[in-house]
C-alpha cells in the first residue's frame, strides 16, 4: 500500500475519533470541567498583599499540561470502547493497514490533548490574566507531551479487557500523575524519595517545560523536550506491539 | 471455475482452547452457502478468520484466488463484512459513517457521493439519513450495516448471523434483500443457527458443530440423509410445559430421538408403524392425552439433529463456548 494512501487512512480514523467526541457537547464540557475546577479551587491562595499571582502562573501552567494528559489518554482510551462495542471490528475488516489504525488513534488523542489544553489556556489567560510567552514553543511542547500521554493511553487499551478495566487502570496512572507531576507543588518540594518517582512521569517535565518557556530557560525546555521524546517512542512502541498484538490474533 | 472462497483445514486454538477444528469447504461463485450450527459451534471464528480479522493457527483461507494470511488487504478489498451486531457510530449520522467507509475504501468524493445516495435509497434510509444512528431502530441498524458493507461494491459478501435478533417482519425483509443481491450476481457466505434460514436461503448448507464441519450439502440432500428417517409430531393436552414429556418419550422403543419444535414434539424413527402405538400407550400411562398427531416430512432440522444427535435451537451456552465467543467476537481477552 502507498505511503500516502496508509497516511489518509490514519487521518480518516482520526478524524471519525474526533468528530465523535466532539459530536457530544456534554462530552466535550464535562471533560473540561474537572481541570477548570481544579484551576478554580487551587487558585485561591493568597499572599501577603492578594492573590499570590506567582503561584497562579505556576499552576496554571502545570495545569495546562495536566489537561493534555487528560484530553490525550481520554481519547486514545476510546479503543477500548471500540472494541467493546464492536466498532473497531468496522476498522479491522476495511483494508486499513495496523500501522494505519494505530496512526490514527495516536493522531486523534494528541490532537485531543493539544485542543484540551489550549482551551485551558485561553481560559487561564483570560480570567487570570496569565500571559504566555513563545507559544509556539509552548505548542510544540505540548504536542510532544500529548504523544507520550497517548502512547500510555495505547497501552492501557492494549491491557485492558473491557471499560471498567480501562478507567480502573487510566485512573491508577493519571492521579499518582497529576499529584506528583508539579501540577499543583514543584516536585523539589516533595518529601523524598517522590522527586525521584516524580522524574519517572512524563507529566513532570511537560510542566517543568512549561515553566521554563515563560523564563526563557532554553536549555530545560530542550532537555525536558528530548525526554518527553523518549517517553513518546517508548509508550508508542510498547502500546502498538500490545494493540498489534489484539488485532492480528 | 475456481471457487470464490476456499478454506482448507482452518483451524483456530485460544490457548488450549480448540475453537475451530480442521475446516475444509469451497464456495462457488454466486452462490449463497449457510454455515449453520448451534452459538458456539464456532462459525464466528471461521468466518473472523476468513476476513483477515484473525489469524489461524493453521490451515488457509482464499479470496479470489488471494491467501488471507498473505494479501489480507487484497482480500478486504473484495469482501464486505455484515457482522452480528450492527457496528456503526452511534454518536455519528448514517451518512457519516457511510463517508468514513468510503474513505477507508478509498473511494474518491464523487464515487462515494453517488455510492451513497444509492445505498441509501435501495435500503430506504434517504430520509434518515442526518439522523444519528443511535436512534434508529434495530430493523434500520441492520440495514445501514448491510449498507455499510456493500458501499464498495464487493464480490463476496460474509454475513454473520443476518437476521438474528430482528421481528419477524424485518428479518423477511433482510433475507429478500439477501436474495437480491445474490440475484445481482453476488457470492454470499452466511452463517445462522435458524435452520429455516438456512432451508430458505442457501444453495448448499455446511453443517458445523464443536468446531467441526461434519456435513455439507444442499438442504435436500441433507434431509435425504436422514436414510428412511421419518417424524412424528405430537401434542399433549393442555400440557403447558410440553418439554416435561420429551424424556418420557425418549424411552419408548424404536425412538430415535426426540425434540421441541414450534411448540410440538417432534420424534424421529425408522420404524414409524410400529412406534406410534407405543408412543400413544406410554403418553397414556402417564397419565397425558394426545391433543394432536402427525406424520411429518424430514426438515434440516431432523438431518441436523442426525447429524450432531443434539437440536440446535436455543440450550444454555457452556463455559467454553462462552469463552469461545466472547474471544471470537469482542477480540477481547
Amino acid at each position: 500500500m502507498k505511503p500516502l494512501t496508509s497516511f489518509m487512512h490514519s487521518v480518516w480514523i482520526a478524524e471519525n475519533d474526533l468528530r465523535q467526541s466532539f459530536k457530544s457537547v456534554r462530552h466535550v464540557v464535562w471533560s473540561l470541567l474537572f481541570p477548570i475546577f481544579m484551576m478554580f479551587t487551587f487558585s485561591f491562595r493568597y499572599g501577603a498583599t492578594g492573590p499570590d499571582v506567582l503561584f497562579i502562573s505556576f499552576l496554571i501552567r502545570g495545569i495546562v499540561g495536566m489537561t493534555a494528559m487528560f484530553g490525550s489518554i481520554n481519547e486514545t482510551m476510546s479503543i477500548v470502547w471500540d472494541k467493546s462495542l464492536g466498532v473497531f471490528d468496522r476498522i479491522l475488516a476495511a483494508p486499513v493497514s495496523s500501522t494505519s489504525i494505530i496512526v490514527g488513534k495516536t493522531m486523534a488523542g494528541a490532537v485531543m490533548g493539544v485542543i484540551s489544553a489550549a482551551v485551558l489556556l485561553i481560559i487561564g489567560s483570560m480570567l487570570f490574566g496569565v500571559s504566555f510567552a513563545n507559544i509556539g514553543a509552548i505548542f510544540l511542547i505540548i504536542l510532544l507531551a500529548s504523544f507520550s500521554f497517548t502512547g500510555i493511553g495505547t497501552i492501557i487499551s492494549g491491557l485492558a479487557s473491557e471499560p471498567r478495566e480501562a478507567m480502573m487502570l487510566s485512573n491508577l496512572l493519571r492521579f499518582p500523575m497529576m499529584f506528583l507531576g508539579g501540577v499543583f507543588f514543584p516536585t523539589e518540594a516533595m518529601p523524598m524519595p517522590l522527586p525521584y518517582v516524580a522524574r519517572a512521569l512524563p507529566l513532570t517535565y511537560a510542566t517543568e517545560a512549561l515553566r521554563a518557556i515563560q523564563v526563557a530557560n532554553t536549555s530545560i525546555v530542550l532537555a525536558d523536550a528530548v525526554v518527553l521524546f523518549i517517553f513518546t517512542v517508548g509508550t508508542m512502541l510498547l502500546g502498538s506491539q500490545i494493540l498489534m498484538r489484539i488485532m492480528t490474533r | 471455475m475456481e471457487n470464490a472462497i476456499e478454506v482448507e483445514e482452518l483451524t483456530k486454538y485460544y490457548g488450549s482452547l480448540l475453537a475451530v477444528d480442521h475446516i475444509s469447504f469451497g464456495v462457488k461463485g454466486k452462490e449463497i452457502f449457510g454455515l449453520l450450527g448451534p452459538n458456539g459451534a464456532g462459525k464466528t471464528t471461521t468466518i473472523r478468520m476468513i476476513c483477515g480479522m484473525l489469524r489461524p493457527t493453521g490451515g488457509k483461507a482464499l479470496i479470489g484466488g488471494f491467501d488471507v494470511s498473505q494479501k489480507p488487504l487484497e482480500v478486504k478489498r473484495r469482501i464486505g463484512l455484515v457482522p452480528d451486531i450492527s457496528n456503526l457510530f452511534g454518536e455519528l449520522s448514517a451518512r457519516i459513517n457511510l463517508e468514513f467507509m468510503g474513505k477507508l475504501y478509498d473511494l474518491d468524493k464523487k464515487t462515494r457521493q453517488e455510492r451513497i445516495d444509492q445505498v441509501l435509497k435501495l435500503f430506504q434510509l434517504k430520509e434518515r439519513q442526518n439522523d444519528l444512528v443511535k436512534y434508529y431502530s434495530k430493523g434500520m441498524h441492520r440495514r445501514l450495516t448491510i449498507a455499510a458493507a456493500l458501499l464498495h461494491q464487493p464480490e463476496i459478501l460474509i454475513m454473520d448471523e443476518p437476521t438474528s435478533g430482528l421481528d419477524a417482519q424485518t428479518a423477511r425483509l433482510v433475507r429478500e434483500i439477501i436474495i437480491d443481491l445474490n440475484k445481482e450476481g453476488r457470492t454470499i457466505l452466511l452463517t445462522t443457527h435458524q435452520i429455516e434460514e438456512a432451508d430458505r436461503l442457501a444453495h448448499r448448507v455446511g453443517i458445523i458443530d464443536q468446531g467441526k464441519l461434519i456435513a455439507l450439502d444442499t438442504p435436500e440432500q441433507l434431509k435425504n440423509s436422514t436414510q428412511g428417517m421419518r417424524a412424528l409430531e405430537i401434542k399433549i393436552l393442555n400440557a403447558i410445559d410440553q418439554q416435561r414429556w420429551i424424556p418420557i418419550i425418549k424411552e419408548a422403543e424404536g425412538v430415535e430421538n426426540v425434540f421441541l419444535a414450534e411448540g410440538k414434539i417432534r420424534i424421529l424413527s425408522k420404524d414409524l408403524p410400529q412406534m406410534i402405538p407405543t408412543v400413544v400407550n406410554l403418553v397414556d400411562k402417564h397419565g397425558g392425552k394426545i391433543e394432536n398427531i402427525s406424520v411429518a416430512q424430514p426438515t434440516l432440522e431432523d438431518a441436523f439433529i442426525n447429524l450432531t444427535g443434539k437440536s440446535i435451537r436455543e440450550e444454555p451456552m457452556s463455559k467454553e463456548d462462552y469463552l469461545k465467543r466472547r474471544l471470537s467476537r469482542t477480540g477481547l481477552r
